[in-house]
């Protein structure tokens, strides 16, 4: 029983001691040619090879946008140290706080990351899975855009004030790791979260809410709007007064934000550059509080995964005995089960509630925007399709990945007698009702907001979505045999997106939106506005018909690429 | 003889698929007769999920032919596929549902009506002991109670073809009981079982006949007396003096794989 003396010696092998230890660098060098491996192997395919050349342009734009804002701060930052000094230097700190951390929320569902819980089967310290963790995070776009902000505040500061900026680049590269742990620990701990069925719930409940109460607000921020018909001068006197009424309260504001993580590192930059190290230091020193803070905050999430708990979906607490009902009892057959199993599982998956919501959210927020944009003293016209336009980007996921959620339970629709059109028949319906009902609440959103649309521009924007639903679900239904991928339900963060997907969908969105607006610029011009629609309808039963067609190939298509979509759908992991 | 003029359940001819350079299944041809328990076996890798996938409509075969009930099958055979059940490898079971609405959906895929398929729905929740668990997702349950969950989503239509990729692995010992008890009782109601698993004392209790397939060959294929036979009269010593488990007949078969691995890994405790 040698094997089972717990005295014998353990096999000889690199020290386990140390987050640089032999151990842990030979892990991360594992773990490097692994994610090589996976990347190389995966070139071997058409489909990976697609997958790449949709990274790089994808990234190209990421990249191009990073300079584009970084550009713009520091271009403005250059403007501001020039003629005012440091004075306004912890706007550009609070700018690029918000793009860092909001681009994450924007960017979650479609990004693809890898799930660092397979490390945990391996005697990995939890030290190197907190860095690992942390430098996963890197490549991120949020990562990326934060990183060209700072460096845009860098030069502009630089070539503003030469030979100052390097307690700027200190303070940056502190705001920086700041900014990196906070994402990352806001992330972790959404995904702890959501990982509880009933936790999703109260979340969607409030997510829900908050997009009520935002409507509430617009009372409140139309109040005294309705004077369009002033003078610039009294314009002017209105603002100024504003700007008196609010000038104690942005005091206050700025006293506050300077014990903030975006306003201690922008006054550590400055009162450094004044010459006053020991002030500097004291912000410094706030900078580094904040970010152990939520270094800790992270470690306490990441400590629970190390130590085995499963995000992956953490037991109901609830059990209860109760008989439920089926929905939609009148209606038998498939299509009447996959409605109501679609609609059940779209309430359980915060990802596709988020996905769809988001954007009404925000077309309440830019619809603000619209309110403001008078143009020679009338409305903007367009301001109404647009915030359609914005609601209806929700669903690409849903429209063109429609497959993807379903799991191992993909297998289902091939083993059953139900023909795969029917079932996407059955999801094309289901996503065309939910679809009109976003578009129904958005329009009602930016009604309150900008005001109602004239009967002619409603009427043009109702046949355009008529045109824009066939296009969406015929290509929709397309990609979803051709491109899917698979849609972890429990996660907001870490999905394994498709890049070729997404990028090819966006495009074709473009497209269709790209027809919209020449049909738009051409009886707008030449002064035949009700002809859109009327075009629109025509294009639109174009679009139905190439719908169908498609809907009766997609049988053939998925028995041909089961093997492969079954794979994909129904991977582990 | 009057079995070999029916038609039988499941026959193939033929059957091949192959991954790029990789034969995983060649050549396979075999008959299922009505009402018969069949047991398909072979070592892991041996071609057993592929060629189940093949006869369920999963995967397409590169050669041969398959007919289910005398009739040509393939993934568009629709009315076909409301004859079988299947409990595949994957479970093919939708997450974020509870196991009431998972059965629902899939007694309505299956073209079963509301009254029946609610009917049926409680009456396999009882049975399957999952009625106390009707609100938890399937996602949440044990591997086990998943399987359960799996086997109840194949019978819901009442299949005459049921096909088992391992239905009992992870199953506790009184569901797996139960489970048995199930199976039989559908058999002796007419209906033919096609079933793979590594437990052999299973297919040794349940199976009248056994198919072993070994590197995507059948290499054996009859009643489970048929195959002590041939191998009791192949093994000198063997005949007749003793009565051969389906373990000695299956590792004759197939051949125990080389040295034993503890003589060969000598690091190992």
């Amino acid at each position: 029983m040698a094997g089972l003396d717990s005295s014998a010696e353990l096999p000889s092998g690199p020290s386990a001691l140390g987050i640089f230890g032999d151990l842990a660098r030979q892990q991360y060098s594992a773990l490097s040619t692994m994610r090589w491996a996976q990347f190389s192997n995966g070139l071997r395919s058409n489909k990976g090879i697609l997958e790449l050349g949709a990274r790089v342009l994808t990234y190209t734009v990421y990249g191009g946008t990073g300079i584009g804002i970084s550009t713009g701060i520091g271009f403005a930052t250059y403007l501001s140290v020039s003629h005012s000094g440091w004075k306004y230097l912890p706007i550009f700190f609070w700018i690029a706080f918000v793009i860092w951390q909001l681009v994450p929320i924007v960017m979650a569902s479609f990004q693809e990351q890898f799930d660092l819980g397979i490390l945990l089967r391996f005697p990995v310290s939890f030290s190197s899975y907190y860095l690992l963790y942390v430098i996963f995070g890197l490549v991120d776009v949020s990562t990326i855009t934060g990183v060209f902000c700072c460096t845009g505040i860098w030069v502009g500061a630089t070539i503003a004030r030469p030979g100052e900026t390097w307690w700027l680049a200190l303070a940056l590269a502190g705001f920086g790791v700041f900014n990196i742990l906070l994402v990352r620990a806001i992330f972790a701990w959404i995904d702890r979260w959501l990982a509880q069925r009933r936790t999703r719930e109260i979340l969607g409940a409030i997510f829900l809410l908050l997009a009520l109460s935002a409507q509430l607000l617009n009372p409140a921020l139309r109040e005294g709007r309705h004077t369009t018909h002033t003078t610039p001068q009294e314009r002017i006197a209105s603002q100024r007064q504003t700007f008196d009424r609010i000038r104690p309260w942005l005091q206050r504001a700025n006293e506050v934000q300077r014990w903030l993580p975006a306003g201690s590192a922008a006054q550590a930059a400055s009162t450094a550059a004044a010459g006053s190290p020991g002030a500097a230091l004291e912000s410094f020193g706030v900078l580094g509080i904040y970010s152990l803070l939520f270094g800790a905050v992270l470690g306490l999430r990441l400590r629970s995964e190390y130590a085995g708990e499963s995000l992956g979906e953490a037991p109901s607490r609830k059990k209860a005995a109760r008989r439920e009902g089926a929905w939609l009892q009148g209606g038998s057959g498939p299509i009447a089960a996959i409605l109501e199993k679609e609609l059940r599982t779209l309430v359980r998956t915060l990802p596709l509630i988020y996905a769809i919501g988001a954007p009404l959210v925000l077309v309440v927020v830019f619809s603000g925007a619209f309110n403001r944009a008078v143009i020679s003293g009338h409305r903007f016209e367009f301001a109404f399709p647009i915030c359609l336009i914005y609601a209806q980007l929700g669903f690409i996921q849903l429209f063109y990945n429609s497959l993807g959620a379903e799991g191992m339970g993909i297998q289902l629709y091939f083993l059953s007698p139900t023909p795969i059109r029917t079932v996407l028949l059955a999801k094309n319906i289901f996503h065309s009702l939910l679809f009109a009902l976003v578009i129904l609440t958005a329009s009602v959103l930016a009604t309150l907001r900008i005001g109602p649309p004239s009967e002619l521009i409603a009427v043009t924007s109702i046949a355009w979505l008529l045109f824009s639903l066939p296009c969406n679900l015929a290509a929709g239904n397309l990609f979803s045999l051709l491109m899917p991928y698979r849609i972890n339900p429990g996660r907001l963060t870490r999905q394994r997106g498709s890049q070729a997907n997404g990028l090819l969908s966006f495009l074709i969105q473009v497209g269709v939106m790209g027809i919209g607006a020449l049909v738009i610029l051409v009886c707008w011009f030449t002064d035949t506005q009700w002809l859109a629609a009327p075009i629109y309808l025509v294009l639109a039963a174009v679009a139905v018909f190439v719908w169908l067609r498609v809907l009766r190939n997609s049988e053939g298509i998925a028995n041909r690429r089961r093997d492969e979509l079954i794979a994909t759908i129904a991977k582990l992991g | 003889m009057l079995a070999a003029m029916q038609t039988a359940a499941i026959q193939t001819h033929g059957l091949t698929r192959r991954f790029g350079a990789l034969t995983a299944v060649e050549n396979v041809s075999f008959s299922v007769a009505p009402g018969q328990f069949f047991g398909f076996l072979g070592p892991n890798g041996a071609g057993k999920s592929t060629t189940i996938k093949m006869l369920t409509g999963l995967l397409e075969p590169s050669a041969g032919s398959i007919e289910i009930l005398g009739q040509p099958f393939s993934a568009g055979a629709l009315d076909l596929k409301r004859q079988i059940g299947v409990v595949p490898e994957g479970m093919a079971l939708l997450g974020r549902l509870t196991a009431p609405e998972y059965l629902r959906f899939v007694g309505r895929m299956y073209g079963l009506d509301n009254k029946t398929t609610n009917e049926r729905t409680e009456e396999l929740l009882d049975f399957m002991q999952l009625a106390n668990e009707r609100r938890k997702l399937v996602t949440d349950f044990s591997h086990g109670m998943q399987k359960k969950l799996a086997l109840a989503a194949a019978v819901i239509h009442g299949p005459r073809v049921l096909f088992l990729d391992e239905p009992f692995e992870g199953v506790d010992a009184i569901a797996a009981g139960m489970l048995k008890a199930m199976l039989t009782g559908m058999i002796n109601r007419g209906a033919t079982i096609f079933l793979t698993t590594h437990v052999l004392e299973i297919v040794e209790r349940l199976c009248s006949h056994v198919a072993i397939i070994h590197q995507g060959r059948l290499v054996a294929n009859g009643s489970l007396e048929e195959l002590r036979a041939g191998v009791a009269s192949s093994l000198p010593g063997a005949e007749g003096s003793q009565r051969l488990t389906l373990e000695q007949i299956f590792l004759a078969i197939v051949g125990a794989g080389g040295a034993e691995p503890a003589q060969e890994l000598s690091w190992l405790a």
